[in-house]
This record gives C-alpha cells, sequence and structure tokens, in this order.
C-alpha cells in the first residue's frame, strides 16, 4: 500500500536526480511528514488500547484483592490496649475526617501484613524535598 | 664508491616510495590539513567528551586513510559499476566485493559491514537491548513529539534541495536532524555514491559532532519557544508499566512498523529484538552482549571504517560547508517542532504537559531527555521531568527509523 502510494504521487526519486522543483520536494516534506506521524499515530492507538486492557485486568485484580481484604477486616482489628489508647498529634488545620481515613488505611495494612501499626503524628509534609529524596532520585535516575 | 651510491640510491627510492613523499605529489597538501582536522576531532573526542566513543574511532580511522600509501582504505573499489546482473536485470550499482576481499585493505573489509548495512541495525540491537520503553508506554501521547521532532528532517531536505544537491546528498544531510548516528550512517551509506560530493564519513563526522552538541544548540531554542509559565509545569507521576506490556511492545512496534514502511525493518527489527531480549529475562547472557561486547565491537568497526572515508576529496569541498550549514539546521528545526508540539499539548491538556520534554523527540538518547530536565530545573529545581522526556525521546529514535525508511523508500539508489 505503502509503495502505491508513492507511486500514485509519482515520488520516486533517483539519487543522482539535482535541481529537484518545488512540488516535488513539497511532496517529498509532506509525504515523510505523513508517513512518521500515521505510523506513531498506529502505534499510540494500540499501545493506548492494549495499556486500557491491562489496566482493566489489574484494576480487576485490586478490587478483588480489596474485597478478600474487606471480609478479613472484621475478625482483625488491632484491640490491644495500647492502641487504643495511643492519640496521634495531630497538625492544627488538619480535619479530623482525614486523620480517620489515614487511620483506617493504617489499621488496613496493619490487619493485612499481621504486623502492629500505630498512627503517631499527622503533619503536613514540607513543600521541597528532603535532601536524601533528592539523592534517592538521582541515584534512580542516574542511568539515564 | 659503488657502495655508497647504491647506498644512496636505496635510500632516495625508499624516500620516494615512503608516505613522505605522498604529501608533495599534486594534492598531497589537501591529505596534511585531513590529518590536522583528525587531530582536532581526537581533541573534541579526549579533551572535551564529544561523544568519544564513536568520534575518537571516526577520527583515528580519518587519520588511517589520510596517510599516504598506507593502503587501508581504497575509495576507488567502491565506486558503483554497472552490471548485467542472471535474468538479463541491468544493476547500475553493483560493487564488487570478491576484488574486495582480495586486493582490499584493513579498512576497506571493515567497511564492508557499513555498505552492506550490518553495522548501523546491530548497533540498533544493542540500543534497544539498553533502552527502558516503560515510559513510552506509560503516556503513549509521547510517539507524537518523536513524530514532530523528525520535521527537522524532512523541512533540512527542502534547504538542501534549494542549495542544488542530489536526491541522494539531500537525503543523508536530512537525516542527521533526526539526531541519531547509526540511521544516518545506515541512509547515507546506502544513498551516496561516489558521483556525489559527500561521503558517509562527511555525514557521520556532523551527526556525531551535533550529537555532542544538543546541550549547546537545544537551550536557546527550547527558551526562546516556550514562557516560563509552561517551562515551570510540574507533570504527574508516569502509571506503573506491567512486565507484559514491555513484552508486547517490541513485537507490537516490529510488526506495525515494517508491514507500514518495510524499508524501516531492519532497524526498528533490531531495535526491537534488542528490547525484547533484555525484557523477557530468560535471555540475559545474549541481552549483555548486545549491551556491551557486541555493541563496543560493531562501534569499533563502524567508527573506523567511517572515519575511513573522510578523504581529503570529500571534507576540503564547499559540500562539507553545506552539511555542517544544513546539519545545525536541521538539529534546531527538529527541536523546534519537538517544542511547539509540546506547546500544542501544553494548551490541549489544560497546563498538563510541559513543552520542553518535546524538545526531547529528537532521538539523541538520553542526551536530549537530559537537557529537558536541566532546562526544567532552572524554573523549578525540584522538577523531575527526565522520565517523561525519555518518552519522546525514545519515541524519537523508532521516528527516526521510520523516517529513515520513508527516505529510503522514495530515493532509489
Amino acid at each position: 500500500m505503502n509503495q502505491q502510494l508513492y507511486d500514485l504521487a509519482q515520488l520516486l526519486l533517483k539519487g543522482t536526480d539535482r535541481d529537484l522543483n518545488a512540488g516535488t520536494v513539497s511532496s517529498v516534506v509532506i509525504t515523510g511528514i505523513v508517513v512518521v506521524f500515521i505510523g506513531l499515530i498506529l502505534l499510540i492507538f494500540f499501545v493506548f488500547l492494549y495499556g486500557k486492557i491491562f489496566d482493566g485486568i489489574n484494576n480487576r485484580k485490586a478490587e478483588k484483592q480489596r474485597k478478600e481484604l474487606e471480609k478479613k477486616l472484621p475478625s482483625t482489628p488491632d484491640v490491644s490496649p495500647s492502641a487504643k489508647t495511643t492519640v496521634p498529634v495531630v497538625e492544627s488545620g488538619i480535619d479530623d475526617e482525614i486523620v480517620a481515613v489515614i487511620a483506617a488505611a493504617i489499621a488496613a495494612m496493619s490487619a493485612k501484613s499481621g504486623k502492629k501499626m500505630k498512627l503517631k503524628s499527622v503533619k503536613y509534609a514540607k513543600p521541597s524535598r528532603p535532601a536524601w529524596a533528592n539523592a534517592g532520585i538521582i541515584e534512580n535516575t542516574r542511568p539515564f | 664508491m659503488t657502495i655508497i651510491n647504491s647506498f644512496l640510491e636505496t635510500l632516495a627510492d625508499l624516500a620516494r616510495e615512503s608516505g613522505f613523499a605522498g604529501f608533495l605529489v599534486e594534492g598531497g597538501w589537501k591529505n596534511i590539513i585531513m590529518i590536522l582536522i583528525s587531530f582536532l576531532f581526537m581533541y573534541l573526542a579526549i579533551s572535551k567528551g564529544f561523544e568519544p566513543l564513536l568520534l575518537l574511532p571516526i577520527s583515528f580511522g580519518m587519520l588511517l586513510t589520510n596517510l599516504p600509501d598506507a593502503g587501508l582504505y581504497h575509495p576507488e573499489f567502491w565506486d558503483y559499476t554497472t552490471v548485467k546482473e542472471a535474468g538479463g536485470v541491468v544493476n547500475d550499482h553493483y560493487i564488487n566485493y570478491g576484488n574486495i576481499l582480495q586486493h582490499g585493505g584493513l579498512l576497506d573489509i571493515l567497511y564492508m559491514g557499513v555498505k552492506l548495512q550490518i553495522y548501523p541495525p546491530l548497533i540498533f540491537l544493542g540500543i534497544g537491548a539498553m533502552t527502558d520503553f516503560g515510559p513510552l508506554i506509560a503516556n503513549p501521547k509521547s510517539f507524537l513529539l518523536g513524530a514532530a521532532a523528525q520535521g527537522g528532517i524532512f523541512f533540512t531536505f527542502i534547504g538542501a534541495a534549494v542549495l542544488g544537491m542530489s536526491a541522494a546528498e539531500c537525503g543523508s544531510i536530512a537525516i542527521i536532524g533526526g539526531a541519531d548516528g547509526p540511521t544516518a550512517i545506515y541512509v547515507s551509506s546506502k544513498l551516496l555514491s561516489k558521483a556525489d560530493d559527500i561521503g558517509v564519513g562527511t555525514i557521520a563526522l556532523a551527526a556525531y559532532t551535533y550529537m555532542a552538541l544538543v546541550p549547546i544548540i537545544q537551550p536557546p531554542i527550547m527558551r526562546a519557544l516556550t514562557t516560563k509559565k509552561e517551562r515551570s509545569v510540574v507533570m504527574g507521576q508516569l502509571r506503573s508499566v506491567s512486565k507484559v506490556e514491555k513484552l508486547i511492545f517490541p513485537v507490537l512496534v516490529t510488526i506495525v512498523i515494517s508491514l507500514m514502511v518495510p524499508s524501516a525493518a531492519p532497524l526498528v527489527g533490531m531495535l526491537m529484538f534488542g528490547n525484547l531480549l533484555k525484557e523477557s529475562g530468560c535471555c540475559d547472557r545474549i541481552a549483555k552482549t548486545a549491551q556491551n561486547e557486541l555493541m563496543n565491537i560493531i562501534t569499533i568497526f563502524l567508527g573506523t571504517s567511517v572515519g575511513a572515508t573522510t578523504r581529503a576529496d570529500k571534507i576540503i569541498t564547499l559540500a562539507f560547508g553545506k552539511v555542517i550549514l544544513l546539519g545545525v539546521i536541521a538539529f534546531s528545526i527538529g527541536t523546534a517542532c519537538g517544542v511547539i508540539l509540546g506547546k500544542i499539548m501544553y494548551i490541549i491538556s489544560k497546563g498538563k504537559i510541559n513543552p520542553l520534554i518535546g524538545s526531547a523527540g529528537v532521538s539523541a538518547v538520553p542526551m536530549a531527555a537530559r537537557v529537558s530536565q536541566k532546562v526544567g530545573q532552572e524554573e523549578v529545581p525540584t522538577n523531575y521531568l527526565l522520565m517523561h522526556a525519555m518518552g519522546p525521546n525514545v519515541a524519537g529514535v523508532i521516528g527516526s527509523a521510520v523516517a529513515a525508511g520513508v527516505l529510503l523508500s522514495i530515493v532509489q539508489v
């Protein structure tokens, strides 16, 4: 099909051809850009498509895991006296609901892993990345 | 007395047959200039770190080929002749490889791998085995930026045609805009012949020099085409890509691109095969060989033999000046096209895409992505655009291979 396209546009140049006219050169430019874009757009379509399919599969797996976790949760909450009495230090301005959500997430993690976890404090993250985190990112992206 | 005369005559004969005498014959001065130019490129490679892995072998090949009477490389062996092949087909691009094997020098033999299109695909195999296509799979829109940056190739075709160059020369110079050395060598070695004013070595020199200059050429264009607000965009985290997706990708790209542009199949096919070796996880030994030993061996062969084609008659010409001029134009237009499409995507995505990653669409991997990262960090020091820029960057490698296939389909040898 590609070859036919070129033939149709009479766009077969001999390597030794000189004094290429404006029409021929414009055809080369337009054909070249269009073919490159079509090729890569086709790839976008396919990659996007299978990305969605795999996302769907992964989401289903995650959903299944979540449901399994929900089934397990009622039987495994940490009811030890220490867990009951620990009150997290909450920075001013943070809603109680937010603290509750974080505590619930930690309780879920605790139930799943079987390890005891406590929420000690809730505070806003500092706007800039800490030096160690920066060093970690630099280390991970160095090969590129 | 006779002994002394005989001794002096022998010395005189030796002097006449030595390479030094070769400098004194007509045009011999050009070889001296070429040797000095090879010293300049050696200096750039060793001292300035300009793509040393390739520029150093190329410059040493340049030195060897310009030593008079060394006989390492014979340009006359590579002239196309016309022969009638079996079935009465007339082949006007016939090279007598048997003659080269019998009478060729070391660099002639090594150059067969360039002319027979063996080395560039093998280099691509190694590149594929080293490349992580994850960022591209996670954000397939990056393909668009990789495609846009190939605009440099096709717009430079116009410039070369305006300067009265042949179709083969136009295609060979234009491909420099892809910022991909092996692709440039692949296209030019297929298109160029002795009838052209430029050689493969000229194209390779320009391509690798400009690739080394990416951190100098790109930033001013990127800053000129973007606003401070656009450069400050912090992009969200890329989704994680599963192993199966990474395994499907090389097979998919090979099938789609090879069916669409068959002449791009050797480059894209080997690039993706290398990547499949890496991602499969079951061929570690082969993947490591492709990444290291094979890649290094081919780099030595490719560099020295391509350097050997930089004979004085191909370099000390007006055409070389045109290549240098058009090469920088090709790089600049490629960068600009990528950034402009990045700006369009910035608008469409309502400010979620940083247009700086567009410049990484030229396929100088990973240099172009690093430049996007660096220019982005000038505005927001904590902004990490590197992984986002790697998407267009590796898309650019695929894009330039496709563009090479298109050029080879249009310009017939």
